[in-house]
């Protein structure tokens, strides 16, 4: 009976752990998509494989033993205290197991810490509850000025990227299972995490150090677009700042935006009607002191820290699924009126914390002085969210 | 043992004490309340006392006759009085010696309470001398070694502050091992004699004890005096003058070690910077804004330089600007400083945030917040 | 303090010398029985009982939080509970089953069994062993109280500097959390200071350290562990209470601070506090496993030696914890190392189990089920710890639900069924009946069912790439096919519902063996060791006459002799062996008396805890509560005089022994 059961039990073990590992997640962590990933990969495989077979072993004895040496009215065996030569072997060889393991991790830590053949710098910080990229002044892939963006990375395929990783508020952590393992960004320290795609397609992550109300909310996409997409996507987010036409929704929309939302999020080169620039300052709002630049917003297919499609149930499962070659181009397409999440996108301008929660409630502002984390109920009206969705779709 | 009155008074003491609590938690805004409150504790206690001092009043209790052996010699009467004399003198000189007067009259209250309490526990005067031990060695001893190690410290204290740095630290290691030495002797020669014992315990604490009534006559050390008087708790690093005393080892602190975004070298009169993470020296460095980002500054060059972070003006009041200027110490060479920079905005167009170093022209670190 | 006996004078029969009537505050109380017998013993069966129950309470909360997180987790988008008591609640699950439920469970079953298992009539310091447990137990409630007064700690059992910061939790639950484990904390001290005078000073004669019974080893290194863990988390929690409640600015980064300080010192703690989670059900199935195998224990030194070194080695591996933090090369590197080192004693122990019942003669009673099912559990909780010592590999895998997976296999499949085997096992010992059988098989295999397919899932759920503490997850994430993360997330949900059956036959069982279980015969299993060399419950002094020791095992050796050919044949039973200790039984032995001030002590704690979060003034309140329990413990007598004794002592004499 006792048999029947354990090798049944064993048995669907097996077959469901096989099969469960046959589907198609996105953040698999057995599916490497860049080197880093991979040399992770070809360190743990065989690690599995060994613990596996120590697993079997130690099982199938155990087994035999109940099965045995059950009692079936055999003398009382031989009060031995062990045998000291057999105990000796059996540490000896986990032991010598171990230390391979070991000095193959020894120089995996090292190659993923290389740092000197890198190609490309971002900077990263993390924020409750959503992650800030910044891209400093690289002439070789045409970044003439800062480039600012969240949500979504976009690195060149094939190119080594150096992600120099901070936080404003408390810790997260950056991981992207597909490239390479999580870094933690700690606030005051920069740590550095080295990613590479091999081929341009979008690669789904989660932030994964517990950080608040909002933790599973906050995730984020690497977008790997080949060099020449990406030498495309800089020249867009480079493009200035172009103010809506006169007398249209998205006008109106502007300044909608100017009053309600320009507190705390920054639009590049936008101006007031004097012509003095617009600069926001979340600092004295928030209490991570950032908000995320919305210039260029709809070249993002996310927002609010990736926990919501810009784009509707049928554009996303064409970005998502399309092959690498086809996909720079439909990324680069970005998100136009006919693709728009438009349920999202508007039920976040109602009522933000009501999608995401985030500690905006007014009355839990006293130990911050007043400091928001997280974008609040701003109490717009229908026709405001009308006026700002017609704005924002223009910042392309 | 206990009179039924003392027991009496006591449960409307310590309920007295509870409403206390509850209604400070509670209510807490009242003064009278709490005044009559207080003062139904403190009378209840005292009547506690005095029940428990006369039995009730009782001659005898339980057929157990009190003793009638003469009182012994007390100190307390003496004590009590001059507890009585200190609350007067504070009442015109100084709360303190107030406060040491209510202590001693305090003292001397539980103390005469118990001591007379226990003379008349039985006839067995040992009996009650053990009595009255028995009740008060649990809070005498406590006290009498918090009171002395208090006065210890508190000598050793002035001794530091009067003497040279170097010879505080040598003082203390010196005191230090001597204790070590007797500690040893005594636990190597368990049968030491106790008169010994207690001579060099005593001679070592009077010793501290005298020589730190001897450095409190001194006064703190001159080094102090100066820096008190230039202000060093304010941070003045970017005033004209050189300061004297500021922290000169940054770099030993826990966080100092890992948490540098990036260093600024002056070598040979030029400024260089190399942030973690990008190789080759950088003529500019990237502050994420409102991120607090700490910088290293390291002279390398002759001469005494401080780095100075200019980030931009902010509005004060209407229409009045301010320079927002972020400075080290002014160190030698060979010197490193820190310095956390926090910056809520992006510079306005055409007037980068710099790094520079006073007195050194040309030279200067872009600070690019994004 | 310590035990008292009378000096043996006189060989009258056995005269129990329990007080009888009580005078004033200053004497001590002598109740035997109701419920002043219980909140004012001193007796460590009594305490070890309570200390028992408190966790088996805890363990229920912490089960109840345990199901809420899996309801919330079945489906995508979960509505169960909100962010915010989603994040209370996988808080306060660790917090209480780490805290509440397993140490005080082990403290229970240490305080009952080891000065039964070296033949010893009490602990060491009687009367701090209870304030030791009113200080958990009021800790524990303390703790639990946040859920009422405006919610429970949201900072995840690991608190990390600066989310648990006063800005980013404003509610007072951390504050709680501090507060309570600083109470369960100074328990901890105080029992493991307690226990380990315990072990060293009071043994029987003859028993040397290594005729010693492998549970009370391997609790001797728990409570060392005890001893050096507990100050580094003490330190901790006042820096982060003085964050929080007096603008300290320990973790703040613009005062220059270093948030990782507050990982190494919560790890450096909470490393070794795995073993001490881990070991005493170590130690149980180490006594279960020979008993029921009618074998000696294989490489007792071994296994010794194994679970010392694991005590040393557990404090060079905390930042394993942290590979993924940041701390540079050369630190993963070397923690990576160590912490491969930890798995060899690890193993040695899981091979002496194994040839433990190897060559046995095996009885698989439901003690003995629970024992071998921790060998393969833990052993699959053990591999998967040793995949992620490999730091690179680790990187994919910390923060996901193969985290979740690998500690529940060790601590579910490990500490939690050693102790129940110690349940099964040792009940007869305690209630003197029998824990039905039958119905503990049904228990068995519905726990290891239930956990199997709780915790077997979330191996795939992690390394499919779903971090842990989140309080929904998205179809968006989870994959294509049928077995994708949500047929798992959902199986794993199925799952903690039969485990939770499991648990429940558990306690269906308790009572029905308290109604109606079968009485216990004086040796139920045949046993090895001294405890069994008393009656069922045991006297209130343990032992009529002390035994002397004369080998490891040495009430088998006492029932159990080789014959000519070389077999064991019986030559004494368990009730002749009693016979011969009453024929000699001291005189007079004489117990540490009850107390009231270990209660009144601790119970000035919390009210000081309560003053810090609240109001200073309340805090001086409780402050006098501690000075005048500390004042009241100090002038009691150190037993109630010879006229509260029925009969009156014949004798003066008192001998103050250890």
């Amino acid at each position: 009976m006792r048999r029947r059961v354990i090798g049944a039990v064993s048995g669907i073990a097996t077959t469901m752990f096989l099969a469960g590992c046959a589907t198609n997640a996105p953040q698999d962590t057995w599916k490497p998509k860049g080197p880093n990933a991979k040399i992770i990969d070809n360190l743990q495989k065989p690690v599995f494989a060994v613990a596996g077979i120590i697993g079997v072993i130690v099982t199938a004895v155990v087994i035999t033993a109940v099965i045995k040496f059950r009692d079936k009215g055999q003398p009382i065996p031989h009060q031995s205290h062990g045998n000291p030569a057999l105990e000796i072997t059996l540490t000896i060889i986990p032991a010598l197991i171990l230390t391979v393991v070991g000095v193959f991790t020894f120089r995996t830590v090292f190659d993923l810490a290389k740092t000197s053949d890198t190609e490309m710098i971002i900077n990263v910080t993390g924020q409750q509850w959503w992650w800030e990229y910044d891209y400093p002044v690289q002439n070789e892939y045409g970044i003439t000025q800062p480039i600012i963006t969240s949500g979504q990375l976009v690195i060149p395929a094939g190119t080594k990227v150096l992600l120099r990783e901070t936080s404003r508020d408390v810790i997260h952590s950056y991981w992207i299972p597909a490239l390479n393992g999580k870094r933690d960004a700690v606030p005051g320290r920069v740590h550095l995490n080295r990613i590479e795609a091999d081929k341009p397609g979008i690669y789904a992550g989660q932030c994964t150090e517990f950080c608040g109300l909002s933790h599973a909310n906050m995730r984020m996409e690497a977008i790997a677009l080949s060099k020449a997409d990406f030498a495309k996507w800089v020249a867009n987010q480079l493009k200035p700042y172009t103010s809506p036409a006169e007398n249209t929704l998205a006008k109106e929309g502007e300044a909608v935006f100017m009053n309600q939302c320009t507190r705390c999020h920054q639009v590049n080169g936008m101006k007031r009607a004097d012509g003095t620039p617009v600069i926001a300052a979340p600092d004295e709002n928030i209490v991570s002191g950032a908000a995320p630049n919305l210039s260029h917003l709809m070249s993002r297919n996310t927002f609010a820290g990736a926990t919501f499609d810009l784009l509707n149930k049928t554009c996303r499962k064409e970005v998502w699924g399309a092959d690498s070659e086809s996909f720079g181009a439909k990324y680069l397409s970005g998100v136009s009126e006919d693709c728009l999440n438009q349920t999202d996108l508007r039920g976040w301008l109602r009522n933000a914390p009501g999608m995401k929660p985030m500690y905006s409630n007014p009355a839990l502002l006293a130990s911050t002085g007043g400091k928001y984390r997280g974008m609040p109920n701003l109490g717009l009206t229908e026709s405001d969210i009308e006026k700002l969705v017609a704005y924002l779709l223009t910042l392309k | 043992m206990f009179s039924t009155g003392s027991k009496y008074f006591f449960g409307i003491s310590f309920l007295g004490a509870i409403s206390f609590a509850i209604y400070m938690f509670l209510i807490g805004e009242s003064a009278i309340g709490a005044t009559a409150l207080l003062g139904l504790v403190v009378a209840t206690g005292l009547l506690t006392a005095l029940t428990l001092t006369t039995r009730d009043g009782a001659k005898d209790e339980d057929g157990v006759a009190a003793s009638t052996a003469a009182p012994t010699g007390s100190i307390w009467p003496l004590i009590a009085a001059v507890g009585a004399t200190l609350l007067l003198v504070g009442t015109i000189t100084s709360p303190v010696v107030t406060l040491f007067g209510i202590v001693a009259l305090l003292a001397a209250l539980i103390e005469w309470t118990v001591l007379s309490w226990s003379e008349r526990a039985s006839s067995d005067v040992s009996y009650n001398a053990s009595l009255r031990k028995r009740l008060l060695n649990p809070i005498e001893f406590p006290v009498l070694a918090a009171v002395g190690l208090g006065v210890v410290i508190f000598s050793f204290s002035r001794i530091t502050l009067a003497v040279n740095k170097s010879v505080g630290a040598t003082a203390f290691i010196v005191l230090g091992s001597l204790v070590l030495a007797s500690g040893v002797l005594f636990s190597i020669r368990p049968n030491l004699k106790r008169g010994l014992v207690t001579a060099i315990c005593v001679i070592g604490a009077v010793g501290i004890v005298a020589a730190g009534i001897a450095g409190a006559g001194a006064g703190v050390r001159e080094e102090l005096v100066l820096a008190q008087e230039e202000g060093h708790y304010v941070h003045q690093e970017c005033g004209a003058e050189k300061s004297e005393y500021f922290d000169k080892l940054p770099l030993g602190g826990v966080s100092a070690s890992a948490s540098v975004a990036a260093h600024i070298d002056l070598v040979d009169g030029k400024l260089i910077a190399t942030v973690q993470g990008i190789a080759g020296e950088q003529q500019s460095i990237t502050v994420p804004r409102s991120n607090p980002t700490n910088i290293v500054f390291r002279n390398k060059s002759d001469g005494e330089y401080r780095l100075v972070a200019n980030l931009g003006s902010k509005m004060v009041t209407d229409g009045v600007k301010e320079d927002v200027v972020q400075c080290t110490q002014l160190i030698p060479q060979g010197s490193d400083q820190m310095l956390t920079l926090n910056i809520p905005k992006p510079a306005v167009a055409g007037k980068p945030f710099t790094l520079t170093v006073p007195g050194l022209a040309g030279q200067s670190i872009e600070v690019i917040v994004p | 303090m310590a035990i008292i006996e009378r000096s043996i004078t006189s060989t009258e029969a056995l005269v129990s010398a329990t007080p009888s009537s009580s005078l004033g505050a200053l004497k001590r109380p002598v109740a035997t029985t109701g419920w002043k017998s219980w909140l004012f013993t001193v007796d460590h069966k009594k305490l070890g009982i309570m200390y028992s129950a408190t966790a088996l309470f805890f363990f229920i909360v912490g089960g109840i939080e345990a199901v809420l997180i899996r309801l919330q987790l079945a489906a995508p988008n979960g509505k169960v509970l909100n962010a915010d008591l989603y994040n209370q609640m996988f808080t306060m699950h660790a917090t209480t089953m780490v805290f509440l439920f397993v140490m005080p469970m082990a403290a229970g079953l240490a305080n009952y069994f080891i000065p039964l298992q070296i033949g010893a009539r009490d602990v060491a310091f009687p009367r701090i062993n209870a304030f030791s447990f009113w200080a958990l137990l009021f800790g524990g409630i303390f703790l639990n109280l946040s859920w009422f007064l405006g919610g429970a700690a949201d900072g995840g059992w690991f608190m990390y500097a600066p989310n648990s910061g006063p800005i980013f939790s404003p509610s007072h639950g951390i504050d709680f959390w501090i507060l309570g484990l600083q109470l369960a904390g100074i328990a901890s001290l105080a029992g493991a200071v307690n226990l380990i005078t315990t072990v060293l000073n009071m043994r029987a004669p003859g028993m040397k350290l290594m005729r010693m019974p492998i549970f009370t080893w391997m609790q001797l290194v728990v409570q060392f562990l005890l001893l050096f863990a507990v100050p580094v988390i003490t330190v901790a929690l006042f820096l982060l209470s003085f964050q929080r409640n007096f603008g300290a600015t320990f973790f703040d980064v613009s005062a220059g601070a270093d948030p990782l300080l507050w990982q190494h010192l919560f790890w450096i703690f909470g490393h070794p506090e795995v073993y001490i989670l881990i070991l005493p059900s170590f130690g149980i199935i180490s006594e279960v496993l020979p008993v029921f195998s009618r074998k000696p224990l294989f490489g007792y030194p071994f296994v010794v030696f194994s679970g010392a070194a694991i005590g040393f080695v557990g404090w060079g591996v905390w930042a394993h914890h942290m590979f993924a933090s940041g701390l540079g090369p050369v630190s993963v590197a070397v923690f990576s190392i160590s912490t491969m080192a930890i798995a060899v004693p690890t193993g040695v122990k899981i091979v002496n189990w194994t040839m433990t019942i190897w060559g046995g003669k095996l009885q698989f009673t439901v003690a003995m089920k629970f024992a071998v099912g921790l060998i393969v559990l833990f052993t699959i909780g053990g591999l998967s710890g040793v995949t992620h010592s490999v730091a690179p590999s680790d990187t994919q895998q910390t923060d996901t639900y193969y985290i979740v997976a690998h500690f529940h296999y060790v601590l579910f499949g490990g500490a939690v069924f050693g102790l129940f085997s110690g349940f099964y096992y040792w009940w007869p010992k305690v209630f003197g009946k029998l824990l039905n059988e039958k119905l503990g098989t049904w228990n068995f295999w519905m726990m290891v069912i239930g956990m199997n397919m709780t915790f077997g899932p979330m191996h795939i759920l992690g390394l499919q790439g779903q971090p842990r503490r989140m309080y929904q997850w998205t179809e968006a994430r989870a994959g294509e096919g049928f077995f994708n993360l949500a047929f798992w997330n959902r199986f794993a949900s199925i799952g903690s519902l039969v485990l939770t059956t499991g648990v429940l036959l558990f306690l269906i069982n308790v009572v029905i063996t308290a109604r109606n279980g079968k009485v216990a015969p004086l040796d139920p299993w045949d046993a090895r060791s001294l405890e069994w060399m008393t009656s069922n419950p045991p006297k209130e002094h343990n032992f009529d006459s002390i035994p002397t020791v004369s080998h490891l095992d040495e009430f088998f050796h006492r029932k159990y002799e080789e014959d000519a050919n070389g077999q064991m044949v019986k030559v004494k039973t368990a009730e002749q062996i009693m016979k011969e200790l009453e024929d000699n039984a001291d005189a007079h032995i004489h117990m540490p008396s009850p107390s009231y001030w270990p209660i009144v002590l601790a119970a000035g704690l919390p009210v000081i805890a309560f003053g810090v979060i609240y109001s200073i003034p309340i805090a001086i309140f409780g402050g006098v509560i501690v000075l005048f329990g500390a004042y009241g413990w100090a002038i009691e007598p150190s037993t109630a005089p010879d006229d509260d004794f029925d009969p009156p002592a014949t004798t003066k004499d008192v001998v103050h022994v250890g």
